[in-house]
């Protein structure tokens, strides 16, 4: 334990001064012309973003969560921090997700299998839920 | 997962009645030539059955050596969607839905789908091409293997096309729009084209983006990037300028109309969006031994 705790600052500090290399050179280093493909994948990432976002302002939606003791702010977070590709499935779920039930009951049951089912670490498809093991 | 999915009831594909009845009750699409496949070689007859309707004469016999695997005894969706784009057509994948299915065909747009006649668990793949549907009996009629406009249930051909997790494509003309087209599948599918160089396709591509939704940034960025991998840097620059008015929170567009600038000479101006797209202050620049001449002038940074 105290090892860890002397080696922590360390590896911070290493991180960050990697982190910002490869933000300034990332930066400066571009001369070249930036692909179509990747302003669309970068703005399909944000529109995947967003309409995660909108549907959690539904109010039937808030109101579920709060009774399985979620809170909107939790999720929005954890919708923050995901990754493109899992953004990207989580919305290709939810298109063929059954048309006829209602909005709610489909975004309640992908929060209940991808969210808390991921926190008990029975299924890994995210990996932005730390395990309760 | 399991017990959720057996929950989910049979029809829930459908979609809601309402939307239902926007749609023609039945649909045929005349223009497509019909080709019976031989021996295991759905692939090259499901993709001259598609190109048919856009008047392109191939044929299953002339398509086999592009799409056709002898080993595998079957053809790649990847190849398949390939050799749809060496044609110049712009390919257009639907978001796997019955509706968006629906809407195609009643738009005369031939679909190619994928199906698995087999089991999940030993698949026998199979393509065929979507020529009409029928809602008031429920079926969907469909050119494949040796059959000239089969008639499948709904359920049934649902069950097929779940297997191969309802792959479909249609393939039109650049300056077509897919009537279930949205905004950023649609300007990928452009974009898809200009990475295999089907350059004119793709420049056609992003002009019908740009008409549709003016709102989408990456139109314009492609036409851009377009005139320039054409060789033609000042047309390049035009679209990049245009770009970055309309969007100057686009820091890519910045960054190359920076490139450009710099192609045609415009040093200053060239640096000035340099440092736009580096999100910096712009400095005083010291004083360049040859000014630009005023045709390079852009807008400020945001």
């Amino acid at each position: 334990m105290t090892l860890i705790r002397t080696v922590k600052p360390i590896i911070s500090i290493m991180l960050s001064a990697v982190f910002m290399l490869t933000t300034i050179s990332s930066v400066s280093a571009r001369t070249s012309m930036v692909g179509t493909h990747e302003v669309i994948a970068e703005q399909q990432v944000s529109v995947d973003r967003e309409s995660l976002k909108k549907m959690l302002g539904d109010q039937d939606v808030q109101n579920k969560l709060a009774t399985m003791g979620v809170s909107p702010e939790q999720v929005e977070q954890r919708i923050n921090s995901l990754t493109p590709s899992e953004l990207a499935s989580f919305n290709s779920q939810l298109n063929t997700a059954p048309s006829g039930a209602g909005v709610v009951g489909i975004i309640v049951l992908f929060l209940l299998v991808f969210i808390l089912t991921d926190a008990l670490c029975v299924t890994n498809i995210f990996n932005f839920v730390h395990c309760v093991r | 997962m399991l017990l959720l999915c057996a929950c989910a009831g049979q029809s829930t594909y459908m979609p809601a009645q309402s939307v239902l009845q926007q749609l023609p009750s039945t649909t045929y699409v005349e223009q497509v030539n019909f080709y019976p496949q031989d021996d295991y070689q759905c692939g090259p007859a499901s993709l001259a059955m598609l190109l048919s309707q856009r008047r392109f004469a191939d044929t299953p016999e002339s398509l086999k050596g592009r799409v056709y695997l002898p080993q595998r005894q079957g053809s790649l969706q990847v190849e398949m969607v390939a050799a749809a784009r060496e044609h110049g057509l712009l390919v257009y994948p639907l978001n796997k839905s019955l509706l968006a299915l629906l809407r195609e065909v009643a738009a005369g747009n031939a679909v190619l789908v994928m199906q698995n006649l087999g089991f999940n668990w030993m698949p026998q793949w199979h393509y065929a091409v979507v020529v009409g549907y029928d809602l008031n009996t429920q079926e969907i009629i469909v050119h494949s293997g040796t059959q000239k406009a089969q008639r499948e249930p709904f359920s049934l051909f649902m069950r097929l096309w779940n297997r191969s997790e309802r792959w479909a494509v249609i393939a039109l003309p650049a300056d077509q729009l897919p009537a279930s087209a949205e905004p950023l599948a649609y300007l990928r599918a452009a974009s898809d084209l200009e990475q295999s160089r089907q350059l004119d396709a793709a420049k056609r591509a992003y002009t019908t983006a740009l008409n549709a939704w003016p709102e989408q940034a990456a139109a314009r960025f492609g036409l851009g990037n377009v005139a320039w991998t054409q060789n033609q840097p000042e047309q390049a620059v035009a679209q990049f300028r245009t770009l970055v008015s309309d969007f100057p929170t686009l820091k890519a567009g910045w960054n190359n109309l920076a490139v450009a600038l710099t192609a045609v000479g415009c040093t200053q101006a060239a640096r000035q969006a340099e440092a736009c797209a580096n999100g910096m202050p712009v400095q005083t620049a010291p004083p360049l031994p040859k000014a630009d001449p005023l045709s390079c002038e852009i807008p400020a940074c945001p």
